[in-house]
């Protein structure tokens, strides 16, 4: 009888533990569990070049109207009224984080998703590299950024150099891609091309992938 | 601190092989190679399986939320196994029979054939030939057996909970089916003893 007595006390002893971990953890205060990527990570993704896409690329993927890819000017909306990239949606860099009324990121559903792959741009590198980096930090995937922006587009893509004499044949080939490519993009002109004014496409999130299944 | 062990390094396999071999030795001594003791948990007679996974279940618990206060852990990385409706009610079903039936589930019977118990060999066995044949004719029933995917749902978000309230209440739910079913076990054996 006083064996099973001192069992008792054990268990008793042991739920109270349980218990008692338990309600310490309903009174401990909410630790924030901010995805934030941190400061060596982001460092190390900012020395990889691997981010850029180069106009080249981008140009080839309009012409292909490839869909995956989003383009996004983060410059002003009166430099985006003015001239924009086919197909690119408009978010200012001042108002990548502006939030909904329920304290949600607006443009979370674009910038954090695993469908398209966003490829920033403004007039030089740095805004967009700007936006990357802050985007980044947050650990929003599928980023990339157009090296040397609108300015590089126009110089190479719109008006292209005719490379020397003794250039190679893949420089004459991107060469004759680029004047190609000038003319489906208007030739020489930074007028403002006829654009379409459909609003920017909502992505929605994928709802998990499928993975392996685990069992017991 | 980072995670002890990286998912995809070479040392994942060694640290699986040790954890599985921990495993199946507290298995064998908390006494789950033998059938009968497992198959008590049907009738009535012994609650151990119960209260061991009960047990398990509420230490990993609260471990793994204090594991993630202090940054030890990135639950969001932990696999959920996804939740179909249709086939979680039968296979549950089946799991059931299976279990009075044989008197193994699929990890105690390998642990039982370890230490030489022949009835838990062939409940292996049976095992692996199921295993066969839900493969041959996986496509006779793919439909269903993916049919209602409710994805990776946990019961404290289906039920608009707080997930330490939950854990409390689930503590608690734990402590007193130790004392109901210790209740009921000391019943059915002072019955059993009369015979």
């Amino acid at each position: 009888m006083s064996d099973t007595r001192i069992i008792k006390k054990r268990y008793i002893f042991m739920a109270s533990v349980f218990i008692g971990l338990a309600l310490l953890l309903v009174i401990l205060p909410k630790k924030s569990t901010s995805k934030q990527l941190k400061p060596e990570q982001l460092l190390l993704q900012i020395n990889d070049n691997n981010r850029y896409v180069s106009t080249d690329e981008v140009a080839r993927k309009i012409i292909a109207a490839d869909s995956y890819m989003q383009l996004i000017d983060v410059r002003s909306p009166g430099e985006y009224a003015e001239f924009h990239l086919k197909g690119a949606i408009n978010i200012p860099i001042d108002s990548i984080f502006n939030k909904d009324e329920k304290g949600n990121y607006v443009y979370e559903d674009i910038l954090n998703q695993d469908i398209k792959t966003n490829v920033f741009y403004s007039n030089g590198t740095v805004y967009a590299n700007q936006v990357w980096i802050l985007l980044k930090r947050l650990n929003y995937k599928n980023n990339y950024v157009m090296k040397g922006g609108l300015n590089r587009w126009i110089e190479t893509v719109i008006r292209p150099k005719r490379p020397p004499v003794t250039a190679t044949v893949n420089e004459m080939a991107l060469y004759n891609f680029r004047k190609a490519a000038s003319m489906y993009f208007g030739g020489g002109s930074v007028a403002a091309p006829a654009e379409d004014n459909t609003p920017a496409p909502i992505i929605k999130k994928k709802a998990g992938k499928e993975e392996e299944e685990g069992g017991c | 601190m980072g995670p002890l062990f990286n998912a995809s390094d070479e040392w994942s396999f060694v640290i699986a092989l040790v954890i599985g071999i921990a495993f199946g030795y507290l298995l064998e001594s908390a006494g789950f190679s033998s059938s009968r003791k497992l198959a008590g948990v049907f009738y009535g007679y012994d609650f151990v399986v119960l209260q061991v996974f009960f047990t398990a279940a509420i230490t990993a618990a609260i471990g793994l939320l204090f594991f993630e206060y202090f940054g030890w852990i990135d639950l969001s990385d932990i696999w959920v196994n996804r939740f179909y409706t249709g086939s979680a009610i039968l296979g549950g079903a089946l799991m059931g029979i299976g279990f009075v039936i044989g008197g193994f589930c699929p990890g105690t019977s390998a642990c039982a054939s370890a230490i030489g118990k022949i009835d838990a060999m062939l409940f292996l066995g049976g095992f692996i030939i199921g295993v066969i044949l839900f493969d041959a004719f996986y496509p006779l029933y793919a439909g269903f057996y993916k049919a209602g995917n409710q994805g990776p749902v946990k019961i404290y978000e289906s039920l608009g909970m707080d997930r330490e309230v939950f854990l409390l209440l689930f503590v608690i739910v734990a402590i007193a089916s130790f004392v109901a079913t210790g209740y009921i076990q000391q019943k059915i054996s002072h019955k059993s003893k009369k015979y």
